[in-house]
């Protein structure tokens, strides 16, 4: 799964530990969902849309 | 965007996780009693009255449980983990050790069978937690 998680992130300006201690879950997961090793959980790519005040498909998309 | 301010409120984030605290507690209670336990019975083992009957085998079970206590200490540590990812490597760990383990005992068995060895890794619960902490850096090299 693709995302945009890096590119907003740098819109903020939030480095991933930033992002990280917004989320409440490791800078490592960050790292792991930005570079697609890892794709989140639905609840944890829900509480990433709610951040950025965006729907899910806005950030996610499907390889 | 001032980060101490959309912060504010939130307790301050600590180094080291709540799950892995209790983990390195338990870990390191276990460890303390098994390494008691066992130097003390081995004492016992090799002195000139070593234990017998049923004493020896309350010795044997007392010398094992604080190991059980370690692998439950491990599953325990996969339960409560905050972090998803984190979560995600360590039952990954958890796999590659086990299955290390069961290829190595079912190896065995089949050599055992063709009378080829006949003593094998007969410590497979150490083997389990050396490939568990062998696999910790496989996983986070290559999650």
């Amino acid at each position: 799964m693709k995302n945009r998680l890096k590119v907003l992130r740098a819109e903020r300006d939030w480095s991933q530990a930033d992002l990280a201690e917004r989320l409440k879950v490791s800078r490592q997961s960050v790292n792991a969902i930005e570079t697609g090793k890892y794709d989140p959980s639905l609840p944890l790519a829900f509480k990433i849309a709610d951040l950025f005040d965006m729907a899910i498909e806005e950030i996610f998309k499907q390889d | 965007m001032n980060d101490k301010k959309d912060q504010a409120g939130q307790p301050p984030k600590s180094e080291i996780p709540p799950s892995l605290k209790r983990y390195l507690w338990r870990i390191a209670i276990f460890m303390t009693a098994y390494m008691a336990i066992l130097l003390g019975g081995l004492s016992l083992k090799n002195s000139a009255n070593p234990p017998e009957g049923l004493f020896a085998y309350a010795l044997a079970i007392a010398t094992a449980l604080p190991i059980c206590g370690v692998f439950w200490t491990v599953f325990r540590l996969l339960v409560e983990m905050e972090d998803e990812y984190q979560r995600f490597l360590v039952a990954k760990q958890i796999m590659i050790a086990t299955a290390v383990t069961l290829c190595a005992a079912t190896l065995w068995q089949y050599l055992n069978v063709y009378d080829l060895m006949t003593e094998g890794p007969e410590w497979l619960g150490v083997i389990w937690l050396v490939m568990f902490g062998l696999a910790g850096g496989i996983v986070r090299w290559r999650p």
